[in-house]
Order: C-alpha cells, then structure tokens, then sequence
C-alpha cells in the first residue's frame, strides 16, 4: 500500500466508523515511520469533515457521529506516542472546557459536541453535567483554556449561560475566553443576548464554529512539546 | 372506558393536553428540580394543570411523570421511589379527570443511551420501564403513553415493557426532525421503520409530538399516515423557546399561528390532537373551538 492509498483508508475508516481499521492503520502508519503529523491531516482528519458534510446533509445520524468519533479516538491513541517520541504537536486548534450549567442534568447533546471536537483535533475538558459556574472558570483557567463552552437544555437554566459570561466579567477575565452556547432552547439570537462569543445548532457545526474562532493562539506542527 | 376511547377517536379527533412542565415552572416550580417531585410534594398544583386542561376541552390529560422512570430519576437521587411517583402522579391526574374523561400514563426516555452508544443494555431500559408502567396502572391510568422518544430502540423496550406490566392500551410517539430525505428521529430511524417495528410490538396509536411546530407536524402527519393504518397522534411544540431580556420564557409560535395549522393536522389524518411543550390550556381551549366549530 502506497501513502495515497495509505491515507485514503484512513480517511474511509473514519467514515464508515470503523475502529479497528482505523486504529491498525495508525499502528501501519506508525511502523513505517510516517510523520504523525501528516497521518492525522492528511488520513483521518479529511475522514471527520466527511462525516460532519453527511450529518449536515442528513444522510449520518447519531449513531454514525459517535462510530467515526470513537474510531479517531481509537486512532489518535496509536498516533499519540508517537507525536510525543517525535516531541511533535498535532494541529490543535485549542483547549476547551465543556459542560452542561448547573441545574441541569442533560448531556446528550454536549458530549455529542465534546466528542466531534476532540475527533476534529481540540483537546477537550468534559465537566459533565450540572456544573457550577464556578467550576467552568476555574478549570479554564487552570488549563489556560481558549475556549469555554456551556450546554443549556432547559430554559429555566439557560439563563445560567448568560450567568457564566457575566461571572467571567467580574472576574476582569471575559477577554481570556471565547464562549460558546448551545442546547434545545439557545439560538444565535440569545448568544448575543447572553454575552457569548457564538452559538452552534449542533456538534458538527460547533466544530465549524470553533475552528472559525480560533485565533493565532492555536499551535502548529513541529512546535516544541 | 379503554374501548370507548380509541372508539371516540373514530367519531371525532380526541383533544389531548399541552405542557406539563412548563406549566408547573409558571407556578414556581424550581430550577432544575424534578416535576415528578411535585406528584408529592405539591399535589395540589400539578392537580390544578390537568383541571385546567379538562376545563379547556381536552378529553385525555398526561401525568406528571415524563421523567419517572428510575434511571432519568437517578440524575436527581430520586431512584428509589420511582413506584410510589409514578402511582402518586396517576392519582393526581385520576381525581382531576371529571366521569368520563381519560388519563395517559406518559413514559418519556430515560436520557441515556443504550450501548454502543452508551453504557446500559436493552435489559436494563426495559426492566426500569416496567416499573414505572406498573406503577401508573396502578394508580388509574387509562392508557399508557411512551412520548417524546428519540432513539425507536428505546421506545421498544418501552412499549413491550408496558405491554407485559399492564392489560393497558400502549400509544407511542416519537420525536422526528424534518429533513431534506423526510422525517427522521435523532437516531435515524425514518417514519416507516418506526411505523412497522412500533406496530409489531402491539401499540395502539402511533404518533409524533415534540420539537416540530404545528407547521411543520402536518408533513410528519401525512408521512405516517401514508406508513400506517393505526389511530395517529399528534402533540406539536409551539416553535422554539426564546428568552427576553428579563429572562421570561416565551414560544416563537404564537397561539394563533399555531392553531392555524391544527385542522391540516387533522386533515392529514390525526385522530388524537394536543400540544407539547409551550402550548398552554389556552391553546388547547382554542384548538377546541376551532376543530369543533369546524366539524359539528
């Protein structure tokens, strides 16, 4: 199998949500001494945008989304030590902090978005559900986050995302953080209201959102570890 | 009483309810706690939402016990006493039904997912299922309701466990999106394939409620009614939730607009009509006057 081919098979695992061909196929990449880097740009990351065009197109659903997310986790595991023996980064587009605000105990939708951000390369601190404001501030601040994102599926909690932003006010901090809010009951419209950054209808067109947001503070290959 | 409801539903369309959870939020219901908690804690006030509801014409009113089943319970501490919530919210509705009117047990989804997706097995949902689906029977649930269902797998177990821990009859209704293919729920089952398993499984009715406006439900409507010849519901939301400015919850589809498209709903061949969330005793006491201006 050529490098073409190589990738190729790559990008076609993600798609079909195949962990197994996709984890070998890191392990070949990997044998054969093939930069990382370009495994994860060129194999698997054209492999996820594919999936996030067919869920946008409505020919992927849920379980799809979560195949392809769970076969790039299966293969980002294999490629991992190998970024880390080459003192080599992937092109992470940076650190978020994702929760569901407090009162509120829904997190279909925000591990859904978790999920397609850490398969499209951001590295992902998942709070879990019914978190306290607090808690969204102080992991970010202690993981030198760029983005924080609250989930709200309430609209008795939603306000709490509006909350969050004036939190990270008073706290002289709001500039530090792009906020992000999404859920049933947040639009476009109530992310302005709410002070955020953006707002993404789902996991996929988060991940679009993200990567739009993401300034020069985002890392490049080859940089030091 | 169980026969003379799917009886009524051949003479005329049946008026369902509107928002439960939304109603007991205006009467201060707290953030984030569960409605289930109200069964026994404020009886009086969830009595009042279903009163209201059968003052304003609707001949069936659902429980307050979407939530109810021990493993969407879990998330508040609350699993132990899934049995005795579940009887008390039948209680409740029972005693607000005047002679003659009728009470849906409702079965909402457990918020988890059955694995791969997700940690628990098909065992698990059903078991948890069961329990509730015993518990409303036992405290004089008409029929039961398994409502708002994403996943049809989920709603499987739901209804075959219904099925085994009552004699009642079981509706279902799944929550579809509108797509460029047709309607699909979020897991990807289209209307056909949620007609055909959903009917092998032995349920009475089938229906779509949730998350579509009253617009958009007249094509889930049709695509079902061309899927099936069982009694169809319908429970459309009242558009999307917005927030003004003072943090007051209001629906995008005001009462109007959305009764406007009530009798295409009808017409596309819904026998049993209510609202979800944001609609209101108010919008059901206009669909009434509406379909029965229209049809008597």
């Amino acid at each position: 199998m050529n490098q073409e081919e190589l990738f190729s098979g790559m990008t076609q695992a993600i798609i079909d949500g195949d962990r197994d061909r996709a984890t070998g196929l890191a392990a070949e990449a990997v044998q054969a001494g093939l930069d990382p880097v370009q495994v994860i740009d060129r194999g698997y990351v054209p492999g996820i945008d594919k999936v996030g065009e067919l869920w946008e197109q409505g020919d992927y659903f849920l379980p799809e989304l979560i195949a392809s997310a769970e076969a790039m986790k299966g293969a980002m595991s294999v490629l991992e030590p190998a970024l880390a023996r080459g003192r080599l980064e992937a092109h992470t587009a940076g650190k978020v902090v994702i929760g569901t605000v407090e009162g509120d105990i829904h997190d279909i939708g925000k591990n859904l978005v978790a999920a397609m951000l850490q398969a499209s390369g951001f590295e992902v601190f998942d709070l879990g559900a019914d978190v306290k404001l607090e808690r969204f501030i102080d992991q970010a601040e202690a993981v030198g986050a760029d983005f924080i994102c609250a989930s709200a599926l309430l609209t008795t909690t939603m306000n709490n995302q509006k909350k969050l932003v004036g939190l990270l006010r008073e706290r002289g901090i709001r500039d530090k953080y792009r906020v992000l809010v999404g859920g049933a009951p947040a639009s476009r419209k109530w992310a302005e209201e709410a002070g955020a950054d953006g707002y993404a209808e789902n996991a996929v067109a988060a991940v679009k959102l993200a990567r739009s947001l993401a300034g020069p503070a985002a890392g490049t290959a080859g940089k030091d570890a | 009483m169980n026969g003379s409801l799917l009886d009524l539903a051949k003479a005329r369309t049946v008026l369902m309810d509107g928002g439960l959870g939304t109603e007991l939020m205006a009467r201060g219901l707290p953030q984030g706690s569960p409605p289930e908690t109200w069964d026994l804690e404020r009886p009086d006030l969830v009595e009042d939402v279903h009163r209201r509801y059968f003052a304003a014409g609707a001949d069936i009113v659902s429980t307050n016990s979407f939530g109810g089943s021990r493993i969407k319970l879990a998330g508040h501490g609350l699993e132990a006493r899934a049995a005795e919530l579940n009887v008390a919210a039948a209680r409740l509705a029972r005693r607000a039904a005047p002679p003659g009117k009728w009470v849906a047990g409702s079965i909402g989804p457990t918020g988890k997912f059955l694995k791969p997706q997700g940690e628990f097995t098909e065992d698990e949902f059903t078991a948890a299922f069961a329990e509730q689906a015993a518990a409303l029977a036992e405290g004089g649930a008409d029929i039961l309701l398994v409502e708002t269902q994403y996943d049809l797998r989920e709603a499987l177990c739901a209804v075959r466990a219904a099925r085994r821990a009552s004699s009642l009859p079981v509706f279902a209704t799944m929550t579809f999106n509108a797509l460029p293919r047709g309607y699909f729920t979020l897991m990807g089952d289209g209307v056909a394939k949620c007609a055909a398993a959903l009917a092998e499984a032995g349920i009475s009715a089938l229906g779509a409620n949730c998350s579509l406006d009253s617009e958009r439900m007249v094509g889930a409507v049709r695509a079902l009614r061309a899927a099936t010849p069982l009694p169809l519901v319908a429970q459309a939301n009242a558009g999307q939730p917005v927030l003004d400015a003072e943090g007051r919850v209001s629906y995008s589809q005001g009462l109007e607009d959305y009764v406007r498209f009530v009798p295409d709903i009808v017409a596309a061949g819904a026998d049993f009509v209510g609202g979800c969330c944001g609609t209101t005793p108010d919008y059901i006491n206009a669909i009434a006057e509406k379909l029965f201006r229209r049809t008597s």
